[in-house]
Order: C-alpha cells, then structure tokens, then sequence
C-alpha cells in the first residue's frame, strides 16, 4: 500500500492554526496573482498597505474606526453560533440600530452625556427588535435563521435608503443621500478614535467572562453543545435561544449606534459597509470563540483598510468583497484538511 | 382587464428569475448540499450574459456562456464541499462574497448599459389569443416555457420516476445506506450540486437578457436569497418551487404596478414586499398546514458531509 490520508475527528490548535495560515496565505497568493495578470503590482501594493496601515498615527486611527464595528458584528454572529446558529442578518441590526440612533438625534433634545446614553440603548433596542420576528420563528417553529435574519437586510436596507433620501434627508447641506448632521458625538479617545473603541473591544470580553463564570453561561454553553441533553438536564433552551439571538441583535444594533455617533455622525444608505457580513467572516475566524474575535476583527479591518488603500490605486470595494469570499472559502478547506495525516502503513507481517 | 393581464405578464416574467435559481437549488438540496452561493452564482451568470452578448449578440450566446461560468464555479463549490468536505454553509456565504464581488468588478464597464441582445417573445399561435390569459401565459420569451415547463418536467421525471432518480435521492436522505448499496455518493453529489449551480448562474443570464435587460450594481438584489427560501417553502419539489416562484412574481409585479400607477405608498415600501412576502411564507405554512409540512421535509442528509470512515 501506498501513503494514505488518515482522517482524525479532534485537531490540536496548533494544527489548525497551521492549515489557516496556508490556506491564508494560499488565497492571498492567488488575489495577488489575479491582480499581477490584471496588470497590477501586486508587491507595491502590498507593501503600501502595510506601511500606510500600521506606518502612521491616521493609518492606526482609521484602522480603529474600521476595527470598532467589526468587532461587535463579529461578536454579535459569535453569540449565535455559541447556540449552533448562524445571524447572516447583522447587517439588518446595524442599520436599524443606526436608524434608531439617528432619529432620536435628530428629533430628541437633551444634554449630550445623557443623550448618548439614551441613543445605546435604544441602538440595541432597534438590533433586537430587528432579530425579533426571526427569533420567534426559530424558537417556536422551528423556522431557519439563516434565511429569516439574510432577508431582513434588505428591508432595512431600504427603510434606511428611504429616510435618508425622503423625510429626513438634509436639508442644509443639500446633499440627497444622507440625513441632516446627528449633533450629539462620542468623546475621542485617540485621535480621531472614539470611546465606542473601547466599548467594543471590552464587549466580547465581557461575553466570554459571563460564558465562563456564570450560570447563564454554562446553561448557554451547554444548550449550543447539546439541546437535547440540556433540556433533560432542566435547562429552558428555548429561553436561552431567545435571549441569546436577541442579545446577538442587540449587539449588532450597538454597532450601528456607535457607527452614527462615533464615526459617521449622520445616516446614510451604505453606512453598513457590508459590516454585518464580514462579521460571518470574524466570526469564522473566530471559530466561536469570543476572545478569537478580537483577533479575527483585526485581519478583518486590517484587510477591509486594504481594500481602501487598494481603491486609491484603482481597485475598487467589491474587489475586496471578492477576495474576502476567496480567504473564506481558503479557510472553511484548510479547517478541513487540518483533520487530515498523512500516514505511511507499516510493513504488513506475515 | 388590461391591469391584471399586465400584473399576470409581468409575474410570469419576474417569477421566472427565482424558478430557475430554486430549480438548480432543488438539485443541489435534493442530494444533501445546501448551496448558499446562489446569489453570488446568480451575479455571475449575468454578467457573464451582458459581456458574452456584447461579444457576439446573441441571447442564446449569452445564456450558454452563463451556464459554462456556473458549471465552473458549481465545480469549485462542489470540490470545496462535496471532495473536501468544508462546511458548506459558509463556502456558500464564501461563493456569494467572491462571486458578487467579482461579477461588479468585472462588470463595471458594462454597468447600465442596455444588453446588447435580449431574448424575444416567442408568440404561440391560438393561445395567445385567449382572454386575459392569453397575453400574459403564451406571449413570452423562450426561457420562461422552458423554466417552467421543460426543467421541471424532466427534474420531476428524473427525480421521482427512475432509478437513478432514487438513488440520486437516497444519497440526499441517507448517504451512508446509499454507499454501502454501492451508489457511487460523492459522484452523484458533485455532478448535481454543480448543474443547480449552472442553473443559478443561468437565472442570472436570464434577469440580465431576459428580465431587465441590462447589467447594474446591485441588480440581483437578494433573489438568490428568495429562491433559498423558496425551495424550503416548496418541500424540495421542482413543480412547486416553480409554482412558488410565480406567486413571488405576483408579489413583485404589484409592486412595479404600485409604482407605475403612483399609488400612495413610497416604491422603497413597495420594493420591500418581495422580503416580507418570503419570511412570510417560511413561517405561516407550519402554523397552517401542519400536516402538509410533514412531508415537505428537508433531505434527512441535508448539510451534513459525508465521511465514509465515520459511517
């Protein structure tokens, strides 16, 4: 017999963090071939990202703009996939929660600690609202999520395009695609990097810290792992799914909050930035794990602040949404072929 | 008269985009793949039509070309989640990202210009004459006989009245009891995950020759979504995701009237009707005909690799 590939069910971290690392590299390498036949330098423009990226205070301050929200997108699809469910809707969330935030800043006067506060909430509030329906119909129907919460994105989509295009399109600046100027604003922390930051980088430590040590958090763990044996061990598993998607809406909705007050100040269509679904991909990264979002959030906005540098040199967003998809599908192989050993028989006895 | 023949026409016409994706997605599912790279197969198959018709004009052209594109892709998806085994949800969310991605980049100098040849109407003789009906069912292009007709038909009869069609759905069901009755599983799946996704890539060809016509940014606009949900609403069954498909169509085309006609309601509200329309039909069914879902299942092998040494 010749070599053979052995298949193992459990990978050591290591191993898999092996097969990530090739499978990265693997569709960076074949992007940056693409680019190279398309006429491009493909060396140059590498090297540009990382100096502009991590070279300069704005590169860093941007790259945090672009890290704070996904950080909670992909926390908000990591707190589902804990339960064995995908949220493909995050997008939806972040819009409404930003639609929520903008319409009390535009409409509700107050002093401006206050307001902020009240604008958090309601940001989640507006995410979980938005996760409602589709949680209902998972929890009592059994109806599947991915569908559900991926079509609700196109309808805020359109609800945002609508506000911000009709009734509270701004009427100073005369711009037509975006709403008037959201005058209440996220004190800066670094530059011209908000506090929200720091909220969304102690977000999922706060979850993984409730996931570890509480009782909540147990019950969570064990339900995603096994709903059948949680639920004979007594624990409500359609409570917990319930309180888990509308946590994982609340999230994405903060996202969308902190994008209004922190970052954009006003609302605008495409203010999501395909945020929510590059939380799938954070999320992927992640591997459910709250604290590999963190990780996962970095290479994402280090890419996504790629894709920008890379749109001054010619190449445009969806090139970088194409090579997103391109790194996903590299990653969902290598963590396959992470399980597989080559494996040399030995010498069959007589 | 005339409104509900327009309404009718138009249905038939906007409801053939989702038929044909959820067909291929009905094949794709039939054997246990649940390919959520529609959307981005769908980008691709028409902005493959828009370029390839610009090269020689020629609709028939354009739609093959699109179904080569598809047959491609479908193999890469298929290689990733039938050969290796990755988890397919996410090569799918994978394949739309890469897809949809690629077909704007690619298709940007192509964006908002008129197709350069469209697919004409093929009038049947005598039934088209007939009232009301007529127009609305017999008056259309070539593609729409065939996607609701010929393609359901032959999946149908493939799937339901031949062997191979029972051991196509046996692999869907149960792909371990298939293997050990010697039905070659990953074979069969690779083969019919990559011909749904040539079909999803033609409903693209179709939207963009056929529908629009023309290729712009977001012209897919969630479709490939609707027909993943469409197969779900259909209990996997070609005549009723075709069927499906064409309420779907209604739903849209009352929209396009809506805005034509000026009714009250702002077109971003009339636009969201399709969406709504589709969660909607995911959750009332298993409220109302309880007894109906039971045998609109899923394939019991559904999403889930096949590993023979875990048999």
């Amino acid at each position: 017999m010749a070599l053979h590939f052995v298949r193992s069910p459990v990978v050591s971290s290591a191993r898999a963090l092996t097969a990530r690392v090739i499978g990265f590299v693997l569709a960076l390498g074949l992007g940056a071939l693409v680019l190279g036949i398309a006429g491009f330098d493909s060396l140059h423009l590498g090297r540009q990202i990382i100096v502009k990226s991590l070279g300069s205070q704005f590169g860093l301050e941007d790259l945090g703009l672009l890290y704070t929200p996904l950080l909670l997108t992909g926390l908000a699809v990591t707190v589902m996939a804990r339960m064995g469910l995908w949220n493909i809707g995050a997008d939806g969330q972040f819009y409404l929660g930003a639609f929520v935030t903008t319409a009390i800043g535009l409409f509700i006067k107050g002093p401006e600690p206050f307001m902020l506060v009240l604008m958090f909430f309601a940001g989640a509030a507006g995410g979980a609202l938005w996760i409602l329906v589709p949680t209902l119909a998972k929890a009592y129907a059994k109806v599947d999520e991915i569908i559900t919460t991926l079509l609700l994105n196109f309808v805020a989509l359109l609800l945002v395009y609508y506000v911000a295009t009709g009734p509270w399109r701004d009427r100073v600046s005369g711009t037509t695609a975006s709403t008037g100027r959201v005058p209440y604003k996220m004190p800066d922390f670094f530059g011209s990097l908000h506090w929200g930051f720091v909220i969304a980088l102690a977000a999922p430590i706060l979850f993984a810290l409730a996931l570890r040590y509480t009782k909540w958090g147990y019950e969570v763990r064990l339900s995603g792992a096994n709903p059948d044996a949680a639920h004979y061990a007594g624990i409500p598993v359609r409570r917990r799914l319930i309180t888990i998607m509308l946590l994982s809406g609340a999230i994405a909705g903060i996202a969308g909050m902190l994008e209004v007050a922190g970052t954009v100040h006003r609302l605008q269509g495409g203010i999501s930035n395909n945020y929510g679904y590059l939380g799938v991909m954070v999320a992927v990264l992640a591997r459910g794990s709250a604290l590999g979002v963190i990780a996962g959030a970095f290479l994402m906005a280090l890419i996504l602040n790629a894709g920008i540098i890379l749109q001054t040199q010619g190449l445009t967003t969806s090139a970088v949404l194409a090579l997103t998809g391109l790194i996903m599908l590299f990653t969902a192989i290598a963590d396959q072929f992470a399980h597989y050993r080559l494996v040399r028989p030995r010498a069959a006895t007589a | 008269m005339d409104i509900i023949t327009g309404i009718l026409a138009t249905a038939v016409l906007a409801g053939g985009v989702l038929a044909l994706a959820a067909l291929g997605e009905v094949l794709a599912e039939r054997v246990g793949v649940f390919n959520l790279g529609v959307e981005g197969l769908m980008a691709l198959g028409g902005v493959t039509g828009i370029i390839a018709v610009t090269i020689i004009p020629n609709p028939f052209f354009g739609f093959a070309m699109a179904l080569v594109v598809g047959l491609v892709f479908g193999a890469i998806f298929a290689l990733a989640t039938v050969t290796f085994r990755a988890n397919q949800v996410l090569c799918g969310l994978a394949l739309t990202m890469l897809g949809s991605g690629l077909a704007v980049t690619v298709g940007k100098p192509y964006s908002g210009m008129p197709a350069k040849a469209q697919f004409d109407k093929v009038i049947i003789p005598y039934l088209s004459d007939l009232p009301i009906l007529g127009r609305a069912l017999f008056s259309q292009n070539i593609l729409v006989y065939l996607i609701y007709l010929i393609i359901p038909a032959v999946i149908s009869f493939v799937l339901f009245r031949t062997r191979h069609g029972m051991n196509v759905r046996a692999v869907g069901e149960n792909p371990a009891a298939a293997d050990s009755a010697g039905i070659p599983v990953t074979l069969i799946r690779f083969t019919y995950v990559t011909i749904g996704a040539a079909l999803g890539a033609g409903a693209g060809a179709y939207l963009t020759l056929a529908f629009v016509p023309s290729w712009s940014d977001g012209v897919v606009a969630g479709r490939g979504w609707i027909a993943v949900a469409l197969v779900i609403f259909a209990g996997y069954r070609p005549f009723w995701a075709v069927f499906g498909a064409l309420l779907f169509g209604v739903i849209t085309a009352l929209g396009f009237v809506g805005q034509a006609r000026n009714w009250p309601i702002a077109p971003p509200f009339l636009s969201m009707l399709p969406y709504l329309g589709t969660i909607a039909a995911m959750i009332l069914p298993v409220f109302v005909w309880k007894r109906l879902r039971l045998s609109f299942t899923a394939p019991a092998g559904l999403g889930i690799p096949y590993f023979r040494d875990e048999r």
